[in-house]
Parts: C-alpha cells; sequence; structure tokens
C-alpha cells in the first residue's frame, strides 16, 4: 500500500516540478503522504538551521511543497503546531554544551559492513512491477518531464 | 590560408584528433621507412609547422579570438563517472548495461518500506583508487547524505550522495594540450571526489505527453568529480574530459564510454571582462556526449555570453541548464534556476560511516598502475616527440603494447612509428583494437630487429608485418617459409 502510494507520488509529481500548486495534488495519495512529509521536516531541522538560538517556526506551506504534498488549510495549522514541538525540542537539545566533544560525523554502528561485489538478482521482482501503476510496453510510464522552452 | 585550414579542422577536431594525428603521422612514416636518415628532421619540421598553420589556440572562428581579447572564460566541470562493478552501490542487483528496462531491481533500489541499502567494498576500492590517481588527500573517514528531489526517475525520492565529507577532496591533474590546439601543459585543480548513485534513464518520446522510465540504473554506483574553476577554453576543457576518461579506464574503474553514458560531463561556465576578479553569472550545460560537442558547446557559450555583455544587455545571462542541440549546434534553455534548489541534505540515517585504514589506502596506492601522466612523461624522457607520446599513452591497450615491444628491445623510436602507423591504419581498417591483433608484441620486436640488422629490407618487412596481423605466427617462421632474406652483400 505504502509503495503503491509512493509510486503514485512518482508518477504525479513531474509536471509540478515547475510550479507546484498545493491544491491540485490529487487528495487520494495525500493521506498517506504526512507522515513521509514529517519525516522529511525533522530532517529539514537536524540539517539546515546554523544558528542554534533562533529557531524559526515551520513554514508548513513551504515543506509541503518541497515535499510535493496538498495540504488544507486546518492540516497546514494542525501540522505547524506539531512540527513545532519537535523543533522546540531540538531548540532543548541545543542548548547542550556540547563544546568539550569532539564531532561524529555519523553515530557509531557496528564495523565490517560491506557488501561483496556479487551479483544476485531479487527473486520477486514480479510483485514489485505489479505495483507500478503504468507501464508502456517495458518502460514505466509517466507523465512528460522534459520542460525545455 | 590558415583560416580556411582552419575551418575544415574545426568540425571534428576532438573526435577526428587521433585520426588526424594519425594521418600526420602517416605522411612522415612513409618517408622516415624509406630512409632512416632523415626521420628526425621531417619530424621535427613538421611539428613546427602544425602550430602555425593552426596557431591560435581557440581554434575555429575569428569572432571567438576577438571576443578573447576582452574576455576571459571561467569554466568549471562535473563529471560522472559510472563504475563498471559488477552489482549496484548499495544492493546485489546485478549493474549491467543494456538488460532488458526494469528487470535489475530489489525492494532496495526501488526505495520499498523496510529495504536498507549495504555499501559495496567495491565502490569505496574504486573511490579510492581514483581519489589517488587524481592527487586528492583521502577522508579516512567520510560519510553519506540523502540529497532530495522529486524526478520520475529517483524511485526513493532522493539519492543517496556524499555532501559536505566526500572520500576525496583537494587534488589535480596534469594534461598535455595538442599541439593543434596550441600545445603546452596545464594543471586543472579538482575540488572532490565523491561516491553517490546514479538515478534510472528517462525517455522522451517525441510523439505523445508521457515519458519512459527505465529504473535498472537507479542505484548503479557513480563517482563524481569535480574540478576547480581553473579551465579557460573549449579545448581545455574537451582535453580535460579526454584524461578523465584515460585515467578511469588506466585505473579500470569504468569503461569511459561517453555514448553508453558511463562518463557524462556537465559544464559550468561564465565569462568576465578581461582583468575583472569576480565571476560573471555562470550558466551549466548538459546534454554534452562527445569531447567535440563540450567543446563547440563552451566555444557557443562563450560567444553568446560575449555578445550580451557588448549589448550592455549582461543582465540576461542568467543561472540556468542549457543544453546542447547537436542539430542546431547551440545551447538552448533547459530550465531556469529560481535561486538554489533546496535539496534538503541530510546525512544518511541507513548507512554507517565510511571508514578507510591507513593500511588500506596505502595498498591501493601500491597497486596503482603507470598512469597516464606519468607515462606521459616516461615516453617524452625516451625522447619521443609530443605527438608519438600523445598517441601512444592515450588508449591503455596501446600504451601496454607499445610497452611490451619496447621492453623486449626493440627501439624506441622505431616501436612508436609501427604502432602509429600501418598497425593503426590496420586496426581502423578492420574497426580492430589493438588487443584483437595476432602479431604479438614479441613479434613485433622480432620483425624491428630484422629490419634493422638488415636482415630484411624495411618494405618486405611491412609485408610481413600485415600477414602477423592478421594471421598470427613468427617472424623467423615467416622469413623461412617464404625465403625473404635479404641478400647480404
Amino acid at each position: 500500500m505504502a509503495t503503491r502510494a509512493l509510486l503514485a507520488v512518482l508518477s504525479a509529481s513531474p509536471p509540478r516540478m515547475i510550479r507546484i500548486k498545493v491544491s491540485t495534488f490529487p487528495s487520494s495519495s495525500s493521506s498517506s503522504s504526512i507522515k513521509f512529509q514529517r519525516h522529511i521536516t525533522i530532517a529539514r531541522c537536524f540539517s539546515s538551521d546554523t544558528n542554534p538560538s533562533v529557531l524559526q517556526p515551520p513554514d508548513v506551506s513551504r515543506l509541503a511543497e518541497t515535499a510535493r504534498i496538498s495540504l488544507t488549510p486546518s492540516e497546514i495549522e494542525e501540522c505547524g503546531a506539531k512540527i513545532r514541538q519537535v523543533i522546540d525540542w531540538f531548540g532543548q537539545l541545543q542548548q547542550v554544551d556540547v563544546s568539550s566533544v569532539e564531532p561524529a560525523i555519523r553515530a557509531e554502528m557496528e564495523g565490517g559492513n560491506l557488501r561483496e561485489d556479487a551479483p544476485e538478482t531479487f527473486e520477486n521482482r514480479e510483485s514489485i512491477r505489479a505495483s507500478i501503476p503504468s507501464f508502456d510496453e517495458v518502460y514505466l510510464k509517466v507523465p512528460k518531464v522534459l520542460n525545455k522552452e | 590560408m590558415s583560416t580556411t585550414l582552419f575551418r575544415t579542422i574545426q568540425p571534428n577536431h576532438f573526435t577526428l584528433l587521433t585520426t588526424a594525428l594519425l594521418r600526420t603521422r602517416r605522411t612522415s612514416r612513409h618517408i622516415s621507412v624509406r630512409c632512416q636518415t632523415s626521420t628526425t628532421t621531417q619530424q621535427s619540421s613538421s611539428q613546427q609547422q602544425q602550430p602555425r598553420t593552426s596557431a591560435p589556440k581557440n581554434h575555429g572562428s575569428n569572432k571567438l579570438d576577438e571576443i578573447l581579447k576582452d574576455y576571459e572564460a571561467v569554466i568549471g566541470i562535473e563529471t560522472h563517472v559510472q563504475l563498471s562493478t559488477s552489482t549496484k552501490a548499495f544492493c546485489s542487483c546485478p549493474n549491467s548495461y543494456g538488460s532488458h528496462p526494469n528487470t535489475s531491481i530489489c525492494p532496495v533500489c526501488m526505495g520499498l518500506p523496510g529495504a536498507l541499502p549495504v555499501l559495496s567494498s567495491k565502490v569505496v576500492d574504486f573511490g579510492v583508487r581514483l581519489g589517488l590517481a587524481l592527487n586528492c588527500s583521502l577522508s579516512l573517514k567520510s560519510k553519506f547524505d540523502r540529497k532530495q528531489y522529486f524526478y520520475p526517475d529517483l524511485p526513493k525520492g532522493y539519492q543517496i550522495s556524499q555532501f559536505d565529507v566526500p572520500i576525496a577532496s583537494g587534488g589535480y591533474v596534469d594534461v598535455d594540450i595538442p599541439l593543434e590546439f596550441g600545445g603546452g601543459h596545464r594543471r586543472f585543480g579538482i575540488t572532490r571526489v565523491h561516491m553517490e548513485e546514479d538515478a534510472g534513464k528517462l525517455l522522451h518520446s517525441d510523439a505523445g505527453d508521457y515519458s519512459q522510465v527505465d529504473l535498472n540504473r537507479a542505484g548503479v554506483p557513480l563517482l563524481e568529480i569535480v574540478s576547480e574553476p581553473d579551465i579557460r577554453s573549449g579545448v581545455e576543457a574537451a582535453e580535460y574530459g579526454s584524461e578523465m576518461q584515460r585515467i578511469v579506464r588506466y585505473l579500470g574503474v569504468s569503461n569511459g564510454n561517453m555514448q553508453e553514458g558511463s562518463l557524462r560531463c556537465d559544464v559550468n561556465i561564465s565569462i568576465r571582462p578581461i582583468g575583472q576578479a569576480e565571476f560573471g553569472t555562470k550558466v551549466e550545460i548538459k546534454n554534452l556526449n562527445a569531447f567535440s560537442a563540450m567543446s563547440r558547446a563552451i566555444d557557443y557559450e562563450i560567444t553568446r555570453q560575449a555578445l550580451l555583455y557588448n549589448q550592455g544587455q549582461a543582465d540576461q545571462i542568467v543561472t540556468e541548464t542549457r543544453l546542447w542541440d547537436e542539430g542546431a549546434q547551440k545551447t538552448v534553455t533547459m530550465r531556469k534556476k529560481e535561486g538554489l534548489a533546496d535539496y534538503r541534505y541530510f546525512p544518511e540515517p541507513d548507512l554507517p560511516e565510511v571508514i578507510l585504514t591507513q593500511e588500506y589506502v596505502d595498498s591501493i596506492r601500491a597497486s596503482l598502475p603507470e598512469l597516464p601522466e606519468a607515462k606521459r612523461r616516461r615516453y617524452e624522457a625516451m625522447g619521443l616527440g609530443i605527438q608519438d607520446v600523445l598517441f601512444l599513452a592515450n588508449d591503455v591497450s596501446v600504451a601496454e603494447y607499445f610497452d611490451e615491444v619496447i621492453g623486449k628491445g626493440a627501439d624506441v623510436k622505431s616501436a612508436a612509428n609501427w604502432l602509429m602507423s600501418d598497425i593503426a591504419a590496420y586496426l581502423k581498417n578492420e574497426e580492430l583494437s589493438i588487443s584483437d591483433v595476432k602479431l604479438t608484441p614479441q613479434e613485433l620486436a622480432e620483425l624491428i630487429a630484422a629490419i634493422k640488422d638488415e636482415t630484411i629490407s624495411g618494405k618486405i618487412g611491412k609485408q610481413i608485418l600485415f600477414e602477423l596481423l592478421a594471421k598470427g605466427g613468427t617472424v623467423q617462421g615467416m622469413i623461412k617459409e617464404k625465403d625473404l632474406v635479404q641478400a647480404n652483400n
């Protein structure tokens, strides 16, 4: 189901690459995409707020636009408050004094996690293909995306 | 006169470079085969002539030369190299060009929920290899990040790439500009090399209002090489690109094939009035599938931007992506960039950092082959002219063959001449590569020796050569069989 929604997002998104009308997005896929959207929002707060002391309130409309989902004004309001809570929580985290700690680029994980370069064909490819909404013979069919002037 | 000459060369120069070299070589070769003593004079005079006839370093129109009196182009290149691994970067799906569309897919590269990426050790190996070859410093710890954007060729909605801590950075590459484009030696800075995955392939049908997607390429490993903005002309850009191709082929990390898209160059270019310190507005050019196209696209773009400057319309040069239209021989707007794209990079939570040990790096450094620049300098030190050097070092299999021949004690100059003239011509006619010929390096060395000690004449040598190329065998066998020994008096 989630796959289907994702693929729906995928195939529906191209015309919106240029100008996204938040309201034009098919409502069927928006509900299942909200989770995805929140995920990105949180991520954004991690990566791009460089000034720890001032955390900007979320611009939910813009976030929805970058995630290619449509939200109603009431959803924007609802999401805004929740995202704000998360941001505030990061605000609290950022008050912790870490000046004496050497920065880590990643959390510690167990080593030896590389893979040998040995090819293996995934058995159940048919079920992946079956979830693709539109085919043109062997190719996935998507709205035209070449935006040439 | 020189202009006319020039025009005839211009449309083809890089694709035909090898052939052009070949032709020049062949002419002088005929002379040197027949009267060996005059070889040196012949070569040096032909070398002196050539840059004069095609002198201006920016080939092509006088218009461009005029422009370059007032403006300087600032060019940086991003090169994507598709790696010749057996699997994709983060899953075990086969990485094979030309497979039936949408068959090399799995939950990982399709971005299905719950699927986790695992990096192939070979991608790291190739990244380190290329980083070292480009004289970069390696990050013993680097990481992956998600670059997010929506496009139908990107199933996950993000590309796994390296953002702020690439595997290699701060290197350089040395190139020799071919004589017919002004000659000289140039060094270009390499900003960084990072590992990432490719997107799927989008095909735009002319008819119909839809595009087609093949996801076999989604997740295939790439190394992206970013140059410093050190490049100043189309010729330099094409030579930089060619050197990247040579290096990845020498290293065996990629087939470097531009037609298949295994090597893709995006050019960033701006111009500025000479003497101005700050850069102009830069434009990106994509869709360059040959070095000759790259060179011509850059010249076109320099001319276009200079014209706007001269007309007082510099404000019409905007940050945008332009496509090279091969048919119309011009660049056209593909998309205007409204501010910088917001990719919302963040660390890839599903992958650990990439840790290299110094021992690992050292072992790879020790296993690196001799690289094109080192080969060129070595050939030059042997006394070969720059055109010979560039020809021989251009193709790694030709260079290896040549090295084997001289390793058997053959005269360096004669070996170079045979390879560049008759053998190159044979390969071209038969559409073969050097690895296909039946003539072994050992026998070519024998042949050269037999002519040198006058066992056979140069003319007979040539006959034998073509037989050996096609059928194999030995020089001694051929001489005996045909009773070809030259009367020794």
